[in-house]
């Protein structure tokens, strides 16, 4: 596992302190707690509708809790209240979606491009050599041209990642990112969140993928009905759980 | 009692420059009040009909037959492509003129101004509700036929009892919107001298000169009228809805 | 229901031609024509001599349908830029007028901003006159700017919200949005629509003719009653008949051809 030696001394970068949703009568999130160091790469796994996705939407702001603390650095996402203080928030926030969501009028460099150029007011120039360093990085150099839906969808989740990371993130939120991919190209979305966590990226994956959560995460989150049921490191709750529902829904999971 | 609302309004419309003193002359208010009836005859006649050229002209479109499919398709794309107001011209300066001649004249032909209308708006309104049907049949998914004949329904069985009513309820809002439309056509009629509430309107202010007074009136007439078919297509639409679909 | 709904309904109507209507229609055409050209001989020759008058007809329809969508394109996406606004007092004024002028009908309309209007207009000391065709042209392009609006609005909630969430994501504004995401993706939505309200808005120029505007169809009534003949009055309302649908049925057919091409994307 990636440099453990010092997990303990980074300073905490987001913390979420009894977090409550609900849409209508439906609740979503029954009080959650979440702490993420800086570089810290933090998993959150559990049955569908357990509120996963919700949580990340409420730490960039998309989403505000009716009750609770969420902080981000110094900032107190949920006491934000004008649309600017929003903006300026999820400028530090990278956010990549089950869907992808990328642009689909704008090129692959268009749509890295134009968050840089347009909100962060950096010039063209230095913008698209960054977009083409970001391509490279995800091994997409030769489709900076193409447009979104001419790419598969390994393709176009790792376009997005780029979209994400142009903006300079000092947190990146990934929503089950590979779960709207063919089998064939999980591999290489997940390779490049690989070496983004071993880079130092602070990131809070929500996913399914179990094997690829246990090697890359510094803490797992188990989550069901809206609560966190139990965290700790991959080799506890994959391996010896304390809280027999985390034991039941990873021993579902091996069968 | 209603002679003294009439003139409470009357007098409270002209402290804001408004003038509806027609409403006094029964010779003036008469044929008002009748075209406001016959606006909502040509509107009823014209809605039943016209459905009910739309289904047959929707099942000849989709008889799958060529020689019965096609002119009724040159039949709906003329009908589409042309003014209704020149269809209207002529169906009563060209064919009301052939048939008068035929009958031996004017005096001898059943057909009055008023059923041209109906006739035109009918046929007009039909080729356009036949699209919204046609598409309906189209949208229900191949599989739900192939579900019935498996079930042992016959292709005109599977037709009447699953592919229409479902067909029928994705057209519904197309058809919907075209009777709004229709009703609001129905102000055609004062072209030919039929005296709906439009051209009832036009003779009085003709003569008096209260152009807005009335204008305000034919708003709330055609508003209310559009309104109410409106209304009547959305709780159609709520009550047929079928639930795991849509919102 | 009702969007998921009419998205089918739109995407159906291609699906059905399997010979061409048009090749249909023009063999029809040329053989009516050619009939009566044939039993006809005497009132074509008259016709022609009418041409010169219904060319300036036909001018003023295609004038006032090409001012009409102008005028209404740009009061259309005003109202609609101020329908989508999220203050209340901005949306609400703008739903209505969509509101009303959608479901007046037509002719009344150009009665309205005939009759209503006045014949001149006075700048100063100077008197502008206020002819007819252009009050019915305004009383053409005021539906047209409501249904405009409509056609924006829908274009704009037919986007999917996720290209919402992932520009906020990103750390753009509401406007921001709009301005660079949102409506550059509308612009292909919007086109089949605005094309389809162009060939209607022609064909309602006609209602001009009953506010005493010399249109094609007006011209026509006039030929027909001076020449005062059978054969004559019905060849002239089926060449009316003719040019319009010569006039519209193209449009109509791209606008299919291009609802086809975009639903692919």
């Amino acid at each position: 596992m990636p440099h453990t030696e010092t997990h303990h001394e980074r300073p905490t970068l987001v913390q979420l302190r009894d977090v409550h949703l609900s849409f209508g009568s439906n609740k979503v999130l029954k009080g959650v707690d979440l702490n993420v160091r800086q570089g810290d790469a933090v998993s959150i796994i559990g049955p569908s509708g357990s509120g996963k996705s919700t949580i990340l939407r409420c730490i960039n702001g998309l989403l505000a809790p009716e009750r609770g603390e969420i902080v981000v650095g110094n900032t107190p996402v949920h006491a934000l209240k004008t649309e600017a203080d929003r903006i300026a928030l999820r400028k530090r926030i990278g956010f990549v979606f089950q869907q992808y969501n990328l642009f689909p009028h704008l090129s692959v460099l268009e749509n890295i491009v134009i968050a840089p150029t347009r909100i962060l007011g950096t010039d063209r120039q230095t913008a698209e050599r960054e977009a083409r360093e970001l391509l490279a990085r995800v091994r997409l150099s030769d489709k900076a041209d193409a447009y979104p839906g001419q790419l598969s969808g390994g393709q176009q989740q790792r376009v997005a990642i780029a979209r994400a990371l142009a903006m300079h993130p000092e947190l990146v939120l990934f929503d089950e990112v590979t779960s709207a991919l063919d089998p064939e190209t999980v591999g290489e979305v997940l390779a490049v969140i690989r070496e983004l966590v071993q880079d130092g990226l602070t990131c809070i994956l929500v996913t399914h993928e179990m094997r690829f959560a246990e090697e890359v995460s510094h803490e797992i989150v188990f989550t069901e009905g809206g609560e966190i049921v139990e965290h700790g490191t991959p080799q506890t709750i994959f391996h010896a759980p304390r809280n027999p529902r985390t034991h039941g829904f990873i021993n579902a999971l091996r069968n | 009692m209603i002679e003294s609302l009439l003139n409470a309004f009357i007098a409270a419309a002209k402290i804001i420059g408004l003038n509806y003193s027609f409403l006094l002359s029964a010779y003036e208010r008469g044929p008002w009040l009748e075209g406001i009836g016959i606006t909502i005859g040509l509107a009823l006649l014209s809605i039943v009909s016209s459905l009910l050229v739309g289904i047959v002209v929707a099942s000849l479109l989709t008889s799958g037959k060529p020689w019965l499919a096609n002119p009724t398709r040159a039949f709906v794309e003329l009908t589409r492509n042309t003014p209704t107001l020149v269809q209207l011209y002529c169906a009563f300066f060209v064919l009301n003129m052939l048939i008068n001649q035929a009958v031996g004249g004017a005096q001898n032909n059943p057909l009055s101004a008023f059923a041209w209308v109906v006739i035109v708006l009918s046929l007009h309104y039909g080729a356009i509700h036949a699209e919204a049907l046609r598409a309906g049949i189209e949208a229900v998914p191949k599989v739900t036929r192939e579900s019935a004949l498996s079930l042992g329904f016959s292709r005109s069985e599977s037709l009447r009892y699953v592919e229409l009513p479902l067909a029928m309820r994705f057209a519904l809002p197309s058809l919907v919107n075209n009777l709004v439309n229709l009703v609001k056509s129905t102000a055609l009629g004062s072209a030919i001298a039929v005296g709906e509430v439009t051209y009832a309107s036009l003779m009085i202010w003709t003569q008096r000169d209260n152009v807005l007074e009335l204008m305000i009136f034919i708003f709330l007439v055609y508003g209310i009228l559009t309104l109410l078919v409106a209304r009547a297509g959305s709780w159609l639409e709520t009550h047929l809805r079928m639930p795991g679909y849509g919102h | 229901m009702a969007t998921e709904n009419n998205t089918l309904i739109l995407k159906a109507p291609w699906v059905f031609p399997t010979v061409s209507p048009v090749a249909l229609w023009l063999v029809a055409l040329v053989a009516a024509w050619a009939v009566l050209g044939q039993l006809y001989a005497d009132s074509i020759r008259l016709l022609l001599l009418w041409v010169p008058h219904l060319a300036k007809g036909l001018q003023m329809n295609i004038l006032t349908s090409v001012l009409a969508i102008g005028i209404g394109t740009v009061l259309g996406l005003l109202v609609g830029a101020l329908e989508l606004s999220q203050a209340r007092w901005i949306n609400t004024p703008a739903r209505w007028y969509v509101q009303v002028f959608r479901n007046a009908p037509l002719l009344v309309l150009i009665f309205f901003t005939t009759y209503v209007f006045p014949f001149e207009i006075k700048i100063g000391s100077i008197y502008l006159p206020f002819p007819d065709w252009i009050k019915a042209t305004i009383g053409l392009a005021l539906p047209a700017s409501a249904h405009i609006a409509e056609i924006l609005r829908g274009a704009v909630q037919s986007i999917p919200t996720p290209q919402w969430e992932a520009s906020a994501s990103l750390a753009f504004s509401r406007s921001q949005t709009l301005r660079w995401i949102i409506l550059p993706q509308c612009v292909k939505r919007v086109l089949p629509p605005w094309m389809n309200l162009y060939a209607m808005i022609t064909m309602s120029t006609t209602l001009a003719s009953l506010v005493g505007v010399t249109e094609l169809l007006e011209s026509a009534k006039n030929a027909s009653n001076t020449v005062n003949r059978t054969d004559f009055t019905i060849l002239v309302y089926l060449a009316i008949l003719t040019l319009f649908f010569a006039y519209c049925y193209p449009i109509t057919r791209l606008t299919r051809r291009l609802e086809k091409k975009f639903s692919f994307h």
